[in-house]
């Protein structure tokens, strides 16, 4: 019982970091019709911004956390401008094409800039940990959820109690609508890449103290994140939620109770499940009910 | 016309002189440089350990030229990027075999891939030397490559040898990266602990990009593993060291090469280590040769050397002590290279075996309470 509490929250935990990443996917999605094949590229960029505010500038914590995720906010910017306004004319297959050759340039530009060598960040949590019975859980994981949810609060409250949410969730239902009323669709999809990058920092510096900066982390979590949507269902805020953290628990759980050798073919196979039986996913809508 | 005549006279004349001369210093400079391939993963998951054996192989080429090159000509290391998978790493070889045809190639330290480009060794009938440890790889008998590190039945044997007859092992668990590297060593440490009475509780392996390997430690944890044995990389050695302290796990752990090199110490704190004991192929620091090269490419590069780096740059001084003695014709330095015994080295001495192994033994280490200092324990020679 004990183990299975470790397991769960180690579960959760990985879950959290999938679930902030499959936001970003669905933050840029909902408004822009584009799968972000470099979310993974932007967690690695968060975590080795963590990495030049923490460790080699030696800023406190208190202004090198902000700025790092200050950092991704004005990268986002800079994605949005180099990559997607040039091509959001053009097919949508081409953005996307650009986006997994943006993510290409960002991870060999990682490596000449930061070379090969995995950085460890501290913990803000230290190597705290919680016993409860013999089990043992670090705080930092423990936090990790903490904070996700917080993310996810915040997140809520602003596409569903702002004027800012409101004009989002419109360009999303309907872009061209959404210009003929008067809504200034170029500054707001901007806004979209730049939440999504915010919420890929947070995922970054979360994940880093546990796993390691390193220019090689991005692909792993992204397609983990991918699968995340594709079960929770794309375009869902809470599906990116719920997949988040079934394929969090479906790897954990899987590897310890059923097959470590093979927890990836769980994990994925649970996707491809979910193509077959459900493809909208859990909380997705079908294609031909979108208004 | 007919002071032209002698004018167009004089210019052929000097213009053949000189393609001549051109031609003939052209001739010369092939001569004098040696053209050696590499395929080095310098890009992609695995380039932690491909820079280490990219600087020594630069580090050795300017080493054999210093000393006079070989017989007066200089060699020229030619580097590919052999990437993370099998197919990078064929292209990379048939790319530097196909354009620059040396007479002579480094392989990469991984042995999916050195098993993967061997039928491409085989038709390009030139010598190579490979780091990776995998058993298979000899086993293919392959009659032009070279190992110049230890295979991994022997550091599996060393760690099971020590985890038993050592630490008293009666209940070891095993925990291995999913690869041949890996389930080669699992394997062969399984096999020795079980003829020696002390069979695996359980034995669990993760994926190459895992980051999370608590379910695999808590099993082990549960089936009652009294030692945990680790065949690991770099990266996910780390990544085990630090998860095994937050799980709260006190078992003593042997662990592979992978996990004792400076990429893998410089990510963890003294605390991480304790109870740590590793099986490397090599104690750099406990010789005259291995401290040299230590303090060299440490003053060159700015960082620590592994012994995967130091085995590269002992293959390239091997490699061009051979061709020093009968040339650069490959079946000469197959039968030269074959012969080889008590070639001194700075990581090891080298005598290839008739399935081309050139190392056969393996080094014990600790680490110090409370540091990150790795101290010497055991020399364990397995023929």
């Amino acid at each position: 019982m004990d183990a299975l509490l470790q397991l769960l929250v180690n579960g959760v935990a990985l879950g959290s970091v999938y679930s902030l990443v499959a936001l970003g996917f669905i933050i840029v999605y909902s408004a822009t019709s584009v799968v972000n094949f470099a979310a993974g590229q932007f967690v690695m960029l968060s975590a080795f911004f963590g990495v030049m505010t923490i460790l080699n500038l030696k800023l406190a914590p208190a202004l090198a956390y902000p700025l790092a995720i200050a950092g991704m906010a004005v990268f986002g910017v800079i994605f949005y401008v180099a990559i997607h306004l040039p091509l959001q004319k053009r097919p949508v297959v081409s953005v996307i094409i650009g986006t997994v050759a943006a993510g290409i340039v960002m991870q060999n530009a990682a490596l000449l800039i930061w070379g090969p060598l995995p950085s460890r960040i501290p913990s803000l949590f230290g190597d705290a940990n919680v016993s409860i019975g013999s089990s043992v859980v670090t705080v930092h994981a423990l936090a990790t959820i903490g904070i996700t949810l917080v993310l996810i609060v915040l997140l809520y409250l602003l596409l569903y109690r702002t004027s800012a949410g409101r004009a989002m969730r419109a360009i999303a239902q309907d872009v061209e609508a959404a210009r003929m009323m008067g809504l200034p669709v170029t500054l707001w999809l901007g806004f979209a890449w730049i939440l999504a990058a915010v919420f890929s920092a947070f995922a970054g510096l979360l994940v880093a103290p546990m796993w390691f900066a390193d220019v090689n982390m991005g692909d792993p979590i992204a397609l983990k994140a991918f699968a995340a949507t594709v079960i929770g269902g794309f375009g869902s805020v809470p599906g990116a939620i719920a997949g988040g953290l079934l394929v969090g628990l479906v790897e954990i759980l899987g590897a310890s109770y059923i097959s470590s050798t093979y927890k990836d073919l769980l994990s994925f196979g649970f996707m491809i499940l979910f193509l077959l039986v459900r493809p909208q996913g859990i909380f997705g809508e079908r294609i031909s009910e979108r208004g | 016309m007919k002071n032209l005549t002698l004018n167009l006279r004089a210019g052929l004349t000097k213009a053949a002189i000189g393609s001549l001369l051109v031609t003939a210093c052209a001739a010369v400079s092939a001569q004098q440089t040696i053209t050696v391939g590499a395929t080095v993963p310098i890009t992609g998951p695995l380039s932690l350990t491909g820079t280490q054996y990219f600087n020594s192989l630069k580090l050795a080429e300017e080493d054999i030229n210093k000393a006079g090159g070989i017989k007066g000509a200089k060699i020229a290391i030619v580097i590919e990027d052999a990437q993370a998978s099998n197919s990078t790493m064929i292209n990379a070889f048939i790319k530097v075999v196909q354009e620059r045809k040396p007479p002579f190639v480094f392989l990469t330290s991984y042995s999916t891939q050195n098993i993967a480009v061997a039928p491409e060794v085989m038709k390009a009938a030139i010598p190579v030397m490979y780091a990776g440890g995998a058993n298979a790889v000899a086993d293919l008998n392959n009659k032009w490559m070279f190992r110049i590190r230890p295979q991994d039945s022997t550091a599996a044997t060393a760690m099971a040898r020590y985890v038993k007859d050592k630490l008293k092992a009666s209940k070891p668990g095993i925990i291995y990266i999913q690869n041949d590297f890996g389930q080669g060593g699992a394997n062969a440490a399984a096999k020795l602990l079980e003829e020696q009475g002390a069979k695996p509780v359980g034995s669990e392996s993760y994926g190459q990009n895992d980051k999370d390997m608590s379910a695999q430690l808590l099993n082990l944890k549960n089936k009652g593993a009294d030692v945990i044995i680790a065949f690991v990389y770099p990266l996910d050695a780390a990544l085990l060291l630090r998860q095994m302290k937050t799980l709260g796990l006190k078992q003593p752990m042997m662990i592979s090469s992978g996990g004792l090199v400076p990429a893998t110490i410089q990510l963890l704190s003294p605390s991480d280590l304790e109870n740590v004991w590793g099986v490397t192929d090599a104690f750099l620091a406990g010789t005259p040769k291995g401290k040299d090269f230590l303090e060299r490419y440490k003053a060159k590069f700015g960082s620590d050397v592994d012994p995967y780096g130091a085995a590269y740059y002992d293959g390239a001084r091997l490699m061009a002590q051979a061709m020093s003695a009968v040339g650069t014709e490959p079946n000469a330095l197959q039968a030269y290279l074959s012969k080889v015994k008590d070639f001194q080295g700075v990581a090891h001495v080298y005598s290839f075996d008739d399935k081309r192994n050139g190392v056969h033994d393996v080094a014990v280490v600790k680490f110090r309470p409370g540091t990150k200092d790795m101290e010497f324990i055991e020399t364990i020679t397995v023929k």
